[in-house]
Formats: structure tokens, C-alpha cells, sequence
């Protein structure tokens, strides 16, 4: 028995807290770089085949899985980055997803500020919606999903890729709840939805206020984020 | 010194973190945990906070995505 016991400090070689003798049988692992080389290939294969359909298809095959692939790899759950603040005080991951909304913010604003000097119609622009107290009731309600789920929509797509089958549940109502709500969808717009205001930054603090009033506002929750973490590891 | 086996096979983030938090509050210093997870996210908290929280932490993939999180009680 090589229990070999180092009672302090953090080990970073297995082996160093001491367990129990019993032998831990393991299974020998199989080797899954065929299977990785096939399901290449098949990759490749219908990348070619949708090519021969459609160009843009090809395109949001491979943004698609380098999305998922950096999704899953990288660790990126959005529903962490809400619920750790609260469950382990960890903010690492909120402070992630604050980042990845300040790049993306920098980019939206490039391809909409060049939509507007070339006098061209702004892509995206039938997502400025209105946002009422409906938009906070809703993402509540979403946030209390996805923490009972274990993952956000994103999140839960990446899960039963990855093979974790108890999310095909999540996933099979999460199906079930957008049907649903499209369908609904239209009553909404109009009872609930078109009461609030559509709000442009751009419009209200010009080009260069909008960008800065966008990446203050993500700063401060940056910091807030951080000194929460600070302050619930002294408590710890 | 005890050694405990807490099994959260099948159990998706943040359920083995909680389960893990309760298990360990009522062990004692010297006491190891072993957690045993099958959700890959599970594997990056349990032992994240674990850390923050000053114990000794190992985890080891015992299968193709099932991971033993080893946490050894500091204090």
C-alpha cells in the first residue's frame, strides 16, 4: 500500500491525500481517437455536402461547432456566472461572461456604426425591442429554469452533446416551453411586449456615449463582481 | 479518519456541489470526501470551491467523463 501521506498544503500530483486501500478497479479506457478521426471526416464530409447546397449553410456549421466546441471547453455557463455569486461566492465565470458582453458590445457597435455610415439598413435592427418590467419578470423566471435545469439553452445543448443524458429532459422541455411560448408569442407582443419602450443607445447618447455608457456599466458590475468574490472568500 | 464516498452519479451542476458542501460540514478535519461526478461542469466547481475554501483537493478521471473529486478536510 503506498499510502504515502502529506497532510499540508495543496498537491497538485495525484497520489498525496491518503485514501483507503481497497484497490480502485478502472476500467481500462478505450482509445477514442478513431472515433475522433471518423467523426472528422463526417464533419468535413457534410461541411463539402451543405457547400454543394447552399453556401451559408457552410458557414453556420462552422461557427456553430467552433461554438460549441469553445463552449465546452472552455467551461462557459452562463447560468454559473449567475448562481455561483450565491453558491460558492466564486465570480469567476460571471466576470467571464461580463468580458465576452464587452467584446461583443465593441463588435455589434462596429457593424452597426458601419451599417450607418454607409447609409445601409441596420442588421439586426428587429431585435431593438421594447423592454418593460415583462423583460425582468421574464428573465427571473428564466434564471430560476435554468438553475432547476442545470443550463441554460446554450448550455444544455452543449451538455447533451457532451453525452450527459439526464439534460435530454431539460432539452425535451426546453423544446416543449419555446413551442409554447411561440405560440403565445403573438398575444404577448401585443398586450405586453409593444406597452414598453424600444430602447437604441445610439440614439440616446450618440455613437461614442453608447459605447461608453455600455462598457462603464459592464466595468462596474466587472468590479462589483470582483469585490463580491473578495468579500465572501473573508467570510469563508 | 474517515473516509466517505458521496455518489452524484446522474446529478447535473449545482447538485454535487451542494450535496458536497452539506456532506463535508458535518465531517471532521482529517476526513476525506470523494465525490463521485459524471457532469463535466460539476467537476470544475466542486473542486473550485473546495480550494477557495482551503482544502486539499484531487480529482481523478476514473472513466471516460466520470471524475472522483478527492477533498480532504482542513479545517
Amino acid at each position: 500500500m503506498s499510502d504515502v501521506n502529506s497532510s499540508t498544503g495543496s498537491s497538485p500530483s495525484g497520489g498525496s491525500i491518503r485514501r483507503s486501500s481497497r484497490s480502485r478497479s478502472r476500467k481500462k479506457k478505450k482509445n477514442q481517437l478513431p472515433i475522433g478521426v471518423a467523426l472528422l471526416a463526417l464533419i468535413v464530409a457534410f461541411g463539402i455536402f451543405l457547400g454543394t447546397r447552399n453556401e451559408q449553410l457552410v458557414l453556420f456549421w462552422i461557427t456553430g461547432l467552433a461554438f460549441g466546441y469553445i463552449l465546452q471547453h472552455a467551461r462557459f455557463c452562463f447560468t454559473a456566472a449567475c448562481r455561483d455569486p450565491y453558491l460558492t461566492g466564486g465570480t469567476n465565470l460571471t466576470k467571464a461572461v461580463l468580458v465576452a458582453f464587452a467584446i461583443t458590445s465593441i463588435g455589434f457597435i462596429a457593424v452597426h456604426y458601419g451599417a450607418h455610415l454607409r447609409g445601409a439598413p441596420m442588421p439586426g435592427s428587429a431585435y431593438i425591442v421594447p423592454i418593460s418590467a415583462a423583460t425582468a419578470i421574464g428573465a427571473f423566471m428564466f434564471g430560476i429554469g435554468m438553475v432547476i435545469s442545470g443550463g441554460c439553452a446554450s448550455g444544455t445543448l452543449m451538455r447533451v452533446g457532451e453525452g450527459f443524458t439526464m439534460q435530454l429532459l431539460s432539452l425535451f422541455f426546453f423544446v416543449v416551453g419555446s413551442l409554447w411560448g411561440a405560440h403565445d408569442f403573438g398575444w404577448w407582443k401585443l398586450n405586453v411586449i409593444l406597452q414598453g419602450k424600444a430602447v437604441y443607445l445610439p440614439d440616446v447618447f450618440g455613437w461614442v456615449g453608447a459605447v461608453v455608457v455600455q462598457l462603464l456599466i459592464i466595468a462596474l458590475l466587472w468590479i462589483a463582481a470582483d469585490k463580491w468574490a473578495d468579500k465572501k472568500s473573508q467570510e469563508a | 479518519m474517515k473516509e466517505v464516498e458521496l455518489d452524484c452519479y446522474g446529478e447535473a451542476c449545482p447538485v454535487p456541489l451542494v450535496k458536497a458542501q452539506n456532506k463535508l460540514k458535518e465531517m471532521e478535519v482529517g476526513d476525506v470526501l470523494i465525490v463521485q461526478i459524471d457532469h463535466s461542469c460539476a467537476m470544475k466547481n466542486v473542486p473550485e470551491w473546495a480550494r477557495k475554501e482551503g482544502h486539499n483537493v484531487e480529482v481523478e478521471e476514473i472513466d471516460d467523463g466520470e471524475w472522483e473529486v478527492i477533498i480532504e478536510k482542513m479545517k
